[in-house]
């Protein structure tokens, strides 16, 4: 058995990937073919951060994995 | 052809398929829900690829179990190794 933060980490994970994913798929794929007068739009932003949110992110994501790159102390050796 | 050549090829297929669709010139042709659906594939396809890699190493996190008896026996390697070499002369 898996330590018990290495569990609650591990499913915390599965949980938010999976409510991340649900939310996500109803946004992009499903909201267009309801109708705008329903209720359930008011949960979402408008659809041009469906794209920018990602990408942003994404972006965040590369400069944060070069910058620990970069400015690592092992960096001469590696280099 | 090598894996990554498979890969590219496929993506570039799929590229162009969506691009035809999406941007060319098929696209007002597309009724419009399945056009906004269509142009941010791309985006859903990797976040959807993301939240699948997180959970899978979410869940191996979890899902990992103790070696208990491998620990047991390369524990004791360790003392091995340490009482030969301590035998040899290599101070500690």
């Amino acid at each position: 058995m898996a330590t018990a933060t290495d569990q609650v980490v591990g499913f915390g994970l599965v949980a938010f990937s999976l409510v991340l994913f649900v939310y996500y798929t109803i946004w992009i794929i499903i909201l267009p073919f309801i109708d705008s007068d329903h209720g359930i739009h008011q949960y979402f932003l408008p659809r041009e951060y469906a794209v920018i949110i990602p990408v942003v992110a994404g972006l965040l994501l590369l400069l944060f994995i070069g910058e620990c790159y970069l400015c690592s102390s092992n960096w001469r050796f590696l280099n | 052809m090598t894996k990554l050549g498979q890969w590219l090829w496929g993506l570039a297929l799929l590229g162009s398929a969506w691009a035809a669709l999406a941007l060319g010139p098929l696209g007002p042709r597309v009724p419009p829900p399945c056009r906004q659906v269509l142009l941010p594939l791309p985006v859903y396809l990797l976040v959807a690829f993301g939240c699948y890699s997180l959970a899978t190493v979410g869940y191996r996190l979890a899902t990992f179990n103790d070696c208990e008896e491998a620990a047991a026996e390369l524990q004791e390697h360790i003392g091995a190794a340490r009482a030969d070499l301590r035998r040899r002369g290599l101070q500690f």
